[in-house]
């Protein structure tokens, strides 16, 4: 059959005519698939849901890392304040390095795997887990335990695939403005970041507004001019409803990287709190520092994102 | 009842599947080229030394001593690919046939005089090379842009979408492979399927030295041809896609590779393959004569310039892990391609022409592309012949590949004194080789990075992470 038709000859305004046609069809039915299906490339963040816990914050100290953050978000009043049924929740943890648990490179796996649990029994449809990592992301994904127990659990976790991104739009001046962020970051009903607290070379911790460049595509490196700045905007952008930091294990000195297990610090302690400017500052204080002097917190400050005041605050210290 | 075709064909789509599937699944990928006797043979000959799991070439050998050049017609995936694309293909008797002989004694007098080019023909290493260098890359480019094609233009976000990323733990991978001149093993290969144009199997009937080697054994076999009755009818002889039956329907007992066409293509059902047979009086002789292989050592001479040079090619080169001398790597090397599959940063490359023609399709780590990883030691794991010796992990960590250099005029805390240290960041070492100095400038301290040489290991991630385009200001030199 297809040999007959190319076979029949053709005049010349005829093949025009086909090629007309062709082209025409083409771009008629292309539009008509974006008018139908297109998804918008430019977001101007996440809509603020302002859910307040029972605490300002919340501090848990305990053995066992699976069980101190179930009780920590118990203290803050139970998932079902943040989850809603149905709903799609993104839980963001640190994977960001090819280590194991025990060197706290990572956050801990069972602290993400008892987030997980909570979000299911609270009616989430659907529970995403991903992170832009900084090694190779198979070997990270593995080797930090998250893969395992997020499969065992039922939760989401995938690669993070860097044509599906929208573009950031911010109603400000802004360093961060036009940065591609990953698409599920921001169509998700509940934002849970759960950074692990460690040391970082440049800005003195890794905590949780700085956990938050796991959903940025591009040349990340370029983040790091101007951190505390592009930070407390992204921070803004995202607005994440919840911040858990895994500070059962810590990393002293030589991060975010680590690898010595000299340098690891047994704290066995989960941080929560709605607020990640404050979560970040009493995290901070734990390690010995000025929340100020990290410029992200700083910046969060200028911004208005949260207060750094932890003597004011309604923290909670359970010691299990 | 094609019984016996039937088995030798599905022999040849499973072996041809595992070969695929080994590469593919990059654990136990040294599988094949250890029952290879070229290679393993050979390369202990050239490197003087006795590589592990040369036992498997020798019993590869015995087994050819019993049932003849069975390698080539049931295993070999160069075999089942030249045989799968030539179905249509003509078949002709040809002359040339003594022609892999002087291929292989060519390559065994310069393993004697230390230098080692067995993988310039032999059939497991090129296809394994077009396996791992472009098939793969190619396969899953394809499958990965139509799937993003169909996700996006019909916004199948949720069902095809999780199928997509659950792809991406198995057969996707994460990362899409790239290799530079990758070009020039296609074009390698594709030559070698060209030959079909002459005549089917040419390359195993004149080119293939592993091919040779074991029909030098296969001379001898136990398992023969044995015609009962015969019409003379030429029809096993024009079919034969080894020519290896005479007009006299007598057969050349190294050239059978047992694909069994003869049994079935026979009208007189008189072929067979039997153990207990006399032998025919007009087996061919021997393939070489002693003025042809005189010619061949002198002629070898003119081919010394594959000798390395020492101490001027490949000095740029930063080569894999362990990898001591540049002399005894080229040698060991057979050019297969599964370090640089394995690597998963993607981050070895086959080098071309940089480090002379001795070195071409080695592996050299580009930072730019991809680095190496610090808790990762596969590349040695996949080496069939040890060229990347096998370290253990603690033993890797130590090893240095390079040494990394901060070009100040580029980086941005030294020439702008703005924060930056990613290099910092990144680096694996638990003790940071690249350690930050702090000064106080206007006010603000800025934190500069250096490099200290006693640690760095020369992985590469700094250079590979470094912000700075087109430029890094971070580079790692061997």
């Amino acid at each position: 059959m297809f040999t007959r038709l190319f076979k029949r000859r053709i005049s010349r305004k005829g093949f025009m005519k086909l090629c007309g046609i062709g082209i025409g069809s083409l771009v008629l039915s292309n539009s008509l698939l974006k008018f139908a299906f297109g998804r918008d490339n430019v977001s101007a963040g996440r809509v603020v849901k302002k859910i307040k816990g029972l605490h300002d914050l919340v501090a848990v100290k305990g053995d066992d890392p699976y069980a101190i953050t179930v009780k920590a978000v118990e203290a803050m009043g139970g998932m079902e304040k943040f989850v809603k049924k149905n709903s799609i929740v993104l839980i963001k943890p640190n994977i960001g390095w090819d280590r194991s648990p025990e060197q706290a490179g990572n956050t801990n796996p069972y602290v993400v795997g008892a987030l997980v649990d909570m979000c299911f029994k609270a009616g989430a449809k659907r529970v995403n887990i991903f992170d832009n990592t900084c090694n190779e992301s198979k070997r990270c994904y593995e080797n930090s335990g998250i893969e395992k127990i997020a499969k065992e659990k039922g939760a989401n976790i995938y690669f993070v695939d860097d044509w599906n991104v929208v573009k950031a739009k911010f109603n400000y001046k802004s360093p961060m403005e036009g940065w591609p962020i990953y698409r599920d970051a921001l169509e998700c009903d509940t934002f849970i970041n759960v950074p692990v607290l460690k040391h970082h070379g440049l800005t003195g911790l890794t905590l949780s507004m700085k956990n938050l460049m796991g959903v940025c595509s591009g040349n990340r490196g370029m983040i790091h001019f101007d951190i505390g700045t592009k930070l407390a905007h992204l921070t803004d952008f995202i607005k994440p409803d919840l911040s858990v930091i895994d500070a059962y294990r810590v990393l002293k000195r030589n991060g975010p990287t680590g690898g010595n297990l000299e340098d690891v610090l047994d704290m066995k302690t989960v941080i929560i709190s709605t607020d990640p400017v404050l979560c970040d500052s009493y995290a901070a204080k734990l390690m010995d520092k000025d929340p100020l002097s990290v410029s992200y917190i700083n910046q969060a400050v200028k911004h208005n994102l949260g207060s750094p005041d932890i003597d004011k605050a309604d923290i909670l210290a359970i010691n299990a | 009842m094609k019984k016996l075709i039937f088995a030798r064909r599905s022999s040849q789509v499973f072996f041809l599947s595992l070969f695929i599937y080994i590469l593919w699944s990059i654990a136990h990928a040294d599988l094949f080229f250890k029952i290879d006797p070229l290679v393993s043979i050979l390369t202990s000959l050239s490197g003087r030394i006795i590589i592990p799991g040369i036992v498997f070439a020798v019993v590869m050998l015995i087994m050819t001593f019993i049932f003849g050049r069975f390698f080539c017609g049931w295993i070999c995936p160069m075999g089942s690919i030249i045989d799968g694309l030539g179905i249509k293909a003509k078949n002709r008797t040809l002359d040339l046939t003594q022609l892999k002989y002087y291929i292989f004694g060519f390559i065994v007098i310069l393993a004697l005089a230390g230098i080692q080019i067995a993988w310039v023909f032999d059939p497991l290493v090129i296809t394994a090379r077009f396996i791992s260098l472009n098939f793969i890359p190619s396969f899953t480019i394809v499958l990965d842009k139509l799937f993003i094609f169909l996700i996006k233009l019909f916004n199948f976000y949720v069902p095809l979408y999780d199928f997509y990323r659950s792809l991406k733990f198995s057969i996707l991978g994460v990362k899409i492979y790239y290799f530079s001149h990758s070009a020039v093993t296609l074009g390698f290969f594709l030559i070698i399927c060209a030959f079909l144009f002459i005549t089917k199997r040419f390359w195993c009937r004149v080119l293939c030295p592993l091919g040779a080697m074991y029909a030098m054994v296969a001379k001898f076999s136990i398992l023969r041809r044995f015609v009962d009755k015969c019409s003379h009818c030429m029809k096993c002889k024009t079919s034969c896609r080894m020519s290896a039956i005479n007009e006299d329907m007598s057969y050349k007992k190294e050239e059978c590779i047992l694909c069994m066409d003869c049994v079935y293509d026979c009208p007189a059902a008189g072929t067979k393959f039997t153990w207990l047979a006399k032998k025919a009086k007009t087996d061919a002789k021997g393939a070489v004569s002693r003025k042809d292989f005189l010619f061949l050592i002198a002629s070898s001479f003119l081919f010394l310039g594959f000798k390395f040079k020492e101490g001027e090619a490949g000095k740029g080169l930063i080569r894999p892990p362990g990898v001591s001398g540049e002399k005894e790597f080229l040698n060991k090397c057979i050019r297969c391609g599964n370090c640089m599959r394995a690597c998963p940063t993607n981050g070895l490359q086959p080098v071309i022409f940089e480090s002379g023609f001795s070195g071409i399709w080695t592996p050299h780590l580009v930072p730019e592309i991809g680095y190496c990883e610090y808790n990762c030691n596969l590349c040695g794991k996949v080496c069939p012949t040890g060229a990347i010796p096998k370290l253990s992990l603690a033993d890797k960590k130590e090893k240095k590949l390079g040494l990394a250099c901060i070009n100040k005029d580029i980086c941005i805390p030294w020439s702008q004194n703005k924060e930056c240290i990613v290099c910092e960041e990144h680096c694996p070492v638990p003790k940071k080789a690249i350690k930050a100095y702090e000064e106080n400038i206007f006010g603000k301290n800025i934190k500069k990075p250096y490099v200290d040489s006693s640690l760095c290991v020369g992985c590469g991630i700094c250079q590979n992470k470094c912000p700075t385009r087109p430029i890094r200001a971070v580079r790692v030199s061997p």
